[in-house]
């Protein structure tokens, strides 16, 4: 018995090594530098105590950026769900033309983050846009607040989308066919066969999918960083792009840590509140 | 024996996580720069030839990597210092936003320390980088704000460029033009200030006004904003509100030169090392002109700053101190003007033929050497902390007084209250 577990921290002991040296030793510091006053140059130059905080709290911009936040993953969120979701249920079923449906919606994951971002930024630029060509529009999207949160939006379903539809349609066919047959002799078809039999079946991937559109949606800041730069007058900076200016750029440690932290704290947050409510269902 | 070649293993995976990241100098000079496009075309150019002739004489190696914009170069150079300052360049460029970083940095070399020869250097480009340390880098691409206008409309209207932002407002409705819809075809300004723009704005003022204390942060880091208590942004806002009020300004803050180069805006305002870029955009389809910067009001006699870049160096060595007399050294400022527009630093070259010869024929860009003559030398960028942030956040609060309506006495506040926040947290982390 000790041999095995000996054996199983041993094979282990990599990934905690990582996590160790990459996740749990980091946080440790910020946790700490947060309640430090640190130079740009990392000196420490004295304890805090909870003005960094205060300090963030005070700050005009980060209150925007957390309003930025929740304005994106109020508009990504539902609808990243709802496109997958319909993607992969009318694919479900294998048909003759499925195969070519299937090669375009995954697509966009042979194509890096920064290339698709850099592609729309293309496609949206100005007011004679290829966008606007298309659709008789004359909207200068990148340069007014609420389109340029509009084509982030549209920018994150896309990076999404070929993952979280692959794991929906595995999911989809790898559902037992003897349930749905079942359903079909009792007289179910059509929608409520989907909502009642289809849809429950597959939720724990559906709330994976969720789960995970949730945590890129709190978390973006590499789309912003190519396709807006926080821009126009700052209105699609979010908290993480707030950060990685603040951190990086001012090299303001103080912002730096205690958003670090407070997003840890978040997200332990939004865990917490899942899992209990999955041990419910 | 298992157990041991798994241990082994790991130990070995570990291993790898710390190495790399150790430097070879020698002879190679690593310069991190952030000239693209044409721009950074002639800087290869010019890299290159010094590795051919000089270089190759002293066996000195240029090796010139671009790391992005200005501000990705100093990310990056402050991410190295942080980390392990033997993974810093010898020498980077940057612009006006890293000057109070490296003020206060530790692992700056001086021009004086290197030995730098710097008799030869325009003084209003050695003034722009003078510090409470003395100089701080060797002045390389040195430019000045202009205002770019479509010459052969100006032309057909019989209109010279506005000489102060009133004349621009009324103007203004002469430049525009609508379509019978009612819709703005051709604007007569596009762009959003910020803070390059207001440096010229609010620099100018009374012959000179500063942003913050410290001389805007010259003399030692800044602590006090002054842009508002002495009114300078307000009296600004008041007269870019008139002109935006004409309806024909276009409050954009991106692509503003490709608007320029189609005609839908009759004026913009732009570094003069844009020059060439815009001549190649516009490509002859109407004449391009280069003025002086509107005056804020009739007062506001001082004029611009020399903006630009200038050379910043890491290392001490007989090396370094070759290529940066190289690079501002007379045929090479002369070769990087004329293929840039940036403004020659070396002062030999106000009597050299050549020199004398390229202005005669191209009058545009002789507009930015005689507006930095004309103006008041202490008018200098302004060193700020955050400067990225700041940089929007004046964009944001003109579009607010301007689009949105908001009160110009709030927007002044709001923005002063921004900016003093950059410097308290400034001031609080990095001064004992």
């Amino acid at each position: 018995m000790k041999e095995n577990s000996l054996k199983a921290f041993l094979y282990l002991a990599p990934a905690l090594l990582l996590a160790l040296l990459f996740c749990f030793i980091p946080l440790g510091k910020a946790f700490i530098g947060s309640f430090l006053t640190i130079s740009q140059q990392g000196r420490i130059l004295g304890f805090a105590g909870l003005d960094n905080y205060i300090s963030l709290f005070r700050d005009q911009a980060f209150l925007s950026s957390v309003k930025h936040t929740l304005l994106f993953t109020v508009l990504f969120l539902p609808l990243n769900t709802a496109i997958t979701l319909l993607a992969a249920a009318l694919l479900k079923t294998k048909r003759r033309f499925t195969a070519a449906a299937e090669y375009i919606f995954i697509t966009p994951l042979a194509f890096s983050l920064s290339a698709l971002a850099l592609i729309f930024k293309e496609i949206f630029r100005g007011r004679v846009s290829i966008i606007n060509r298309i659709f008789g529009l004359s909207i200068a999207w990148l340069d007014e607040s609420i389109p340029a949160m509009i084509v982030l939006v549209i920018l994150g379903i896309f990076l999404d989308f070929a993952f979280d539809y692959l794991l929906l349609l595995s999911q989809f066919r790898g559902t037992d066919k003897s349930i749905i047959e079942a359903a079909e002799i009792d007289g179910a078809s059509g929608l409520t066969l989907f909502f009642r039999i289809e849809l429950p079946a597959i939720q724990n991937m559906l709330s994976a999918v969720i789960f995970m559109a949730l945590k890129d949606a709190i978390m973006i800041s590499a789309p912003v960083m190519v396709l807006t730069e926080g821009g126009p007058f700052r209105s699609t900076e979010t908290i993480m792009y707030y950060y990685y200016l603040e951190a990086f750029r001012s090299g303001n440690r103080a912002a730096g840590t205690t958003i670090a932290v407070l997003m840890v704290l978040f997200s332990i947050l939004i865990m917490s509140i899942i899992s209990r409510r999955r041990r419910d269902v | 024996m298992k157990k041991l070649i798994s241990i082994s293993l790991v130990a070995l995976a570990c291993l790898s996580l710390f190495a790399g990241g150790s430097s070879e100098s020698g002879n190679t000079v690593i310069i991190w720069h952030s000239n693209s496009g044409a721009i950074g075309t002639a800087f290869d150019d010019i890299v290159d030839r010094f590795n051919e002739t000089v270089g190759e004489e002293k066996g000195i190696e240029i090796e010139a990597i671009y790391q992005g914009s200005a501000n990705d170069v100093l990310t990056k150079v402050k991410a190295a210092a942080a980390a392990d300052t033997s993974t810093l360049p010898d020498i980077a460029q940057f612009d006006a936003t890293a000057a109070l970083d490296m003020m206060n940095s530790d692992y700056l070399v001086l021009p004086e320390e290197l030995g730098v020869d710097t008799s030869d250097i325009m003084p209003a480009a050695i003034e722009s980088l003078m510090s409470e340390r003395g100089l701080l880098a060797i002045p390389f691409n040195a430019s000045s704000l202009l205002l770019y206008y479509n010459k052969t409309l100006f032309d057909s209207l019989s209109l010279t460029p506005p000489e102060t932002l009133d004349e621009f407002t009324s103007i203004a409705p002469l430049l525009g033009e609508k379509d019978s819809s009612g819709n703005v075809t051709r604007y007569a300004f596009a762009g959003v200030p910020a803070t390059y723009e207001l440096g010229a704005f609010i620099g100018a003022q009374k012959g000179l006004s500063y942003f913050v204390d410290e001389a805007n942060g010259h003399t030692g880091t800044p602590r006090t904003v002054l842009f508002g208590k002495e009114g300078t942004f307000r009296n600004f806002l008041v007269h870019w509100k008139s002109l935006y009020d004409t309806g024909y300004v276009n409050n954009i803050t991106s692509g503003v030169s490709t608007e320029f180069a189609a005609g839908r805006t009759a004026t913009m305002l732009a570094s003069s090392s844009n020059l060439s870029t815009v001549l190649n955009t516009v490509a002859g389809r109407f004449e391009v002109g280069t003025a002086f910067v509107p005056k804020t009001d009739e007062e506001a006699t001082g004029g611009v700053n020399i903006g630009g870049g200038a050379l910043f160096s890491f290392t001490s060595s007989d090396a370094v101190k070759t290529v940066l007399e190289y690079l501002s050294s007379e045929d090479v400022q002369l070769e990087w003007a004329e293929k840039t527009g940036y403004m020659p630093v070396n002062t030999a070259l106000s009597d050299n033929p050549e020199y004398i010869a390229f202005l005669a024929d191209n009058p545009q860009f002789r507009v930015a050497m005689e507006q930095t003559e004309a103006s008041n030398p202490e008018v200098t960028g302004v060193w700020l902390p955050s400067a990225y942030q700041i940089y929007y956040s004046f964009q944001s609060e003109i579009r607010n007084v301007t689009e949105n309506g908001k009160d110009i006495d709030q927007a002044v506040s709001d923005m002063e209250a921004t900016v003093q926040k950059a410097l308290d947290d400034y001031a609080r982390q990095n001064l004992v």
